[in-house]
């Protein structure tokens, strides 16, 4: 319905006049430039060469790089507490090219941000390096010797090392049988090792090492310690609380330059601005003295373009054209505000193919009705309409975020309206205005499998309204037409008073569909055989009415576990902790049930449009329309 | 109390029974589905902190089977009176409360743990394409489509008992 009529434009200017071209055309912000670059090598553009200068480019992006650095560093010393929805910072032109000037600030904070990282890594190496050591020298913590002293002299050799302590006596046995002159000394234990002092004739090496190695001895050193281990300690550990001094400092100097964090978010979105312009120029075709772009551009805009191109110059060509008959444009979807929050829910399964259809409009009502069945709970109804709709008007977020609570908030007024309709109230079932599911489950059955026929007889018609637009009549006829008198005459057969009626439509409709469903196959029995085998889709239009069931059986759920909830709740009160503990409950459950409940009727609801409505008729893989325009992250 | 009492009594065993199946055995599958999420979710959030709501939105899904089950052990505690005053169930009516608990007790049970291996693979969406994250709840949703109908079935079956 809604995808918005584009125009391909062609534009020729001057060299000269293109930086203030692109200045305008990024202002304007509603141009979709297509990329040349493979079309230069064509025939028809072969004396054309790619625009741009890539260079400015690659040190753009090297610049923004650094600022994005530089502010991922600010912000992690940044004590402020960061704030959901972010104030943006107000930028005029002139503090625009006062900033985008100012390179050697820029470089000197990246600088100072790089130089406080090197020293942090630096300092965190050294840590490390003395923790280290100061494990190493732990278990020797004991030894009442100076490091230093523990040479081997001329003629003796001391040895310090560890092994697993499960050899230990072993290992002793080893070495008192070999007859070796040696003094062991057990130092100290821990969880699996023993650390060992050795001290042993020279003569005896070949046979000790033999022994070291049965037993998987690992040998230790401190070749550059003076002092006992445990002076070492000492003094290594107050050399990690220098570090830590040091750490101190610099984290003072991290936090001094918070005060830029502004000047480096404006930098941010500046540089990101000019890069944009830069790169888009990579899109153009030029010549010596002048260059050429393709866009697409929405019908309506058109005289905005040109005279938006007649401010700056006069010295240019422009041309609109239709788009080619198969040609596919950029898909832009144009909705009444209240339609604008659902495009979510068709833009998460696709975009729609910009010759086929949006369904927003259509699928709206459909969507936001079922949503409010499988919610319905009046008082729920309530509490998130309001809620989203507080947040809408506080906090006015934008894309995304501000789609999904325009969803909720109609979703919420939608289930306000059938929770009243059936009576539930916060899981209390008040008189309902309709009837009570619970007391007449087989009425309600029957409502929400009528509902799910009339979305898919819509889906159907949709498909039928698209192949009479473009004057496939007869297709309409055969592939849909049949079909609505087959299925309504089925349908009709279990209606006592219309049984006969019913019946003659769906031998009709069968006998239409057998003879036009093998229409594209040859020879007669394979048509025959198509169109019978055809007939079978009707399980599937079952099946897809069936599904509209989960409509009553999560509108079910919800009711009756706020009933619980108000049930096992009650059961808390009477004594005062017992009420307090009550409200709390009660608060805490319906939360959860609201929660629950909210996210299982939008993956349903959505399932519905998804698999049984868009089924039907839809055709996705649309491109996004991207206009050329000036994005911001932190300022306007 | 004659035998005869004694049979007529003993339906209230098997409404429990039936009851007991329909929490007791969805409420499983529920654990199981809602711990297999909860196992690939957590691998993504490893790697980016930021995903956390949104693998929770899929960790979710698979509990609802369990909460379908206590809804049906709800109603039936309801029709047997069990908040209120106690109502003579007949051996025959309690067979037929316990046959009650068997669709949503024993489709909850699998389609969780099904559904939960489907929302773990939509989890690895999440971790390579976040702006994807509907289609995969989408593929969970599909699996939750047989709990639901067995729901409905446990809840109509109930609802044509009359005491």
């Amino acid at each position: 319905m809604a995808i918005v009529k584009m125009k391909k434009v062609g534009l020729i200017a001057l060299q000269s006049e293109k930086e203030s071209v692109v200045k305008r055309l990024q202002k304007f912000g509603g141009l979709h430039i297509i990329n040349l670059e493979e079309q230069i090598c064509d025939i028809k553009f072969k004396d054309l060469l790619v625009d741009g200068e890539i260079d400015k480019l690659n040190q753009l992006e090297a610049e923004l790089s650094q600022v994005k650095y530089a502010y991922d560093f600010i912000t992690k010393y940044d004590k402020e507490k960061k704030k959901m929805f972010e104030q943006k910072l107000q930028v005029s032109e002139k503090e625009y090219n006062e900033n985008l000037n100012e390179k050697q600030k820029r470089d000197d904070i990246y600088e100072q941000c790089r130089s406080i990282d090197a020293k942090f890594s630096e300092l965190r190496n050294a840590e490390t390096k003395i923790s280290n050591l100061i494990q190493q020298l732990i278990p020797w913590k004991s030894m009442n010797a100076e490091l230093e002293n523990l040479k081997n002299t001329r003629n003796a050799n001391i040895v310090l090392g560890y092994l697993l302590t499960k050899y230990v006596e072993e290992f002793k046995d080893a070495v008192y049988h070999s007859d070796a002159e040696v003094h062991i000394e057990e130092i100290s234990r821990d969880k699996e090792n023993t650390f060992i002092f050795l001290i042993y004739h020279k003569s005896e090496d070949d046979k000790i090492s033999t022994i070291q190695k049965q037993f998987g001895w690992s040998k230790v050193t401190f070749s550059d310690l003076t002092g006992t281990p445990a002076e070492n300690i000492s003094k290594l550990n107050s050399d990690i609380d220098q570090l830590g001094n040091v750490k101190v400092e610099l984290a003072a100097q991290a936090e001094k330059l918070v005060e830029h964090k502004d000047f480096v978010k404006v930098s941010y979105d500046i540089l990101s601005n000019e890069r944009d312009k830069s790169a888009v120029v990579r899109s153009f075709a030029k010549t010596e003295k002048s260059f050429m772009l393709y866009g697409w551009v929405p019908e309506k805009q058109t005289a905005a373009l040109t005279s938006a191109m007649e401010e700056i110059t006069d010295k240019f060509w422009i041309q609109y054209e239709d788009p080619d008959k198969d040609e596919e444009f950029p898909v832009l979807l144009d909705n009444p505000m209240i339609v604008k929050p659902l495009e979510m829910i068709t833009e998460q399964y696709s975009l729609p193919n910009s010759r086929a259809l949006d369904p927003n409009l259509i699928m709206a009502p459909f969507f936001v009705m079922f949503f409010g069945m499988m919610v319905s709970d009046a008082g729920y109804g309530i509490v998130l309409a309001i809620s989203t709709a507080i947040a809408l008007l506080v906090l006015k977020p934008q894309g995304g975020m501000g789609k999904m609570l325009g969803l909720l908030c109609l979703g919420g007024i939608s289930t306000f309206i059938w929770g009243a309709m059936f009576g539930g109230w916060f899981g209390v079932n008040l008189r309902p205005l309709w009837f009570n599911p619970l007391d007449n489950p087989l009425k309600m059955l029957i409502f929400v499998l009528i509902l799910g026929v009339i979305q898919l007889y819509v889906g159907i018609g949709l498909q039928a309204y698209k192949n009479i637009r473009v004057g496939k009549y007869l297709d309409a006829l055969f592939d849909q037409g049949f079909w609505y008198i087959f299925l309504t005459g089925l349908m009709m057969m279990a209606l006592p008073q219309f049984a006969v009626i019913g019946k003659f439509m769906a031998i009709g409709g069968a006998v239409g569909l057998i003879a036009t469903q093998g229409r594209s196959e040859k020879g007669i029995i394979k048509k025959l055989i198509n169109g019978v085998l055809s007939l079978y889709n009707v399980t599937g239009f079952l099946g897809d009415v069936l599904s509209y069931s989960r409509l009553f059986a999560l509108g079910l759920a919800t009711g009756v576990i706020g009933t619980v909830v108000n049930a096992m709740s009650s059961m808390l009160g009477g004594s005062f902790f017992g009420n307090i503990l009550m409200v709390f409950f009660m608060i805490f459950g319906h939360t959860f049930n609201i929660a629950i409940n909210v996210l299982g009727a939008y993956v349903h609801s959505s399932r519905l449009q998804y698999v049984e409505f868009f089924g039907k008729f839809f055709e996705g893989d649309g491109k996004p329309f991207v206009p050329f325009r000036t994005l911001s992250k932190y300022t306007k | 109390m004659n035998i005869v009492d004694l049979m007529n009594s003993n339906g209230l065993y098997l409404a429990f029974l039936g009851s007991a199946i329909a929490a007791g055995l969805a409420g499983i599958g529920s654990a199981i589905g809602v711990g297999i999420v909860g196992q690939a979710a957590a691998g993504v959030v490893t790697e980016d902190p930021e995903k956390f709501g949104r693998t929770l939105l899929l960790q979710a899904l698979p509990g609802t089977q369990g909460i379908y089950g206590l809804l049906i052990a709800f109603l039936i505690w309801t029709k047997i009176g069990v908040f209120g005053e106690a109502v003579e169930v007949s051996m025959q009516q309690g067979l037929m409360f316990l046959m009650v608990g068997i669709p949503i007790g024993l489709v909850g049970f699998i389609s969780a743990i099904y559904q939960g291996k489907a929302a773990a693979a939509g989890c690895s969406i999440i971790a390579k394409r976040p702006e994807e994250l509907a289609k995969g709840m989408v593929y969970a949703a599909m699996v939750e489509t047989y709990a639901v109908l067995a729901l409905l079935a446990s809840f109509l079956m109930l609802n044509g008992i009359r005491l």
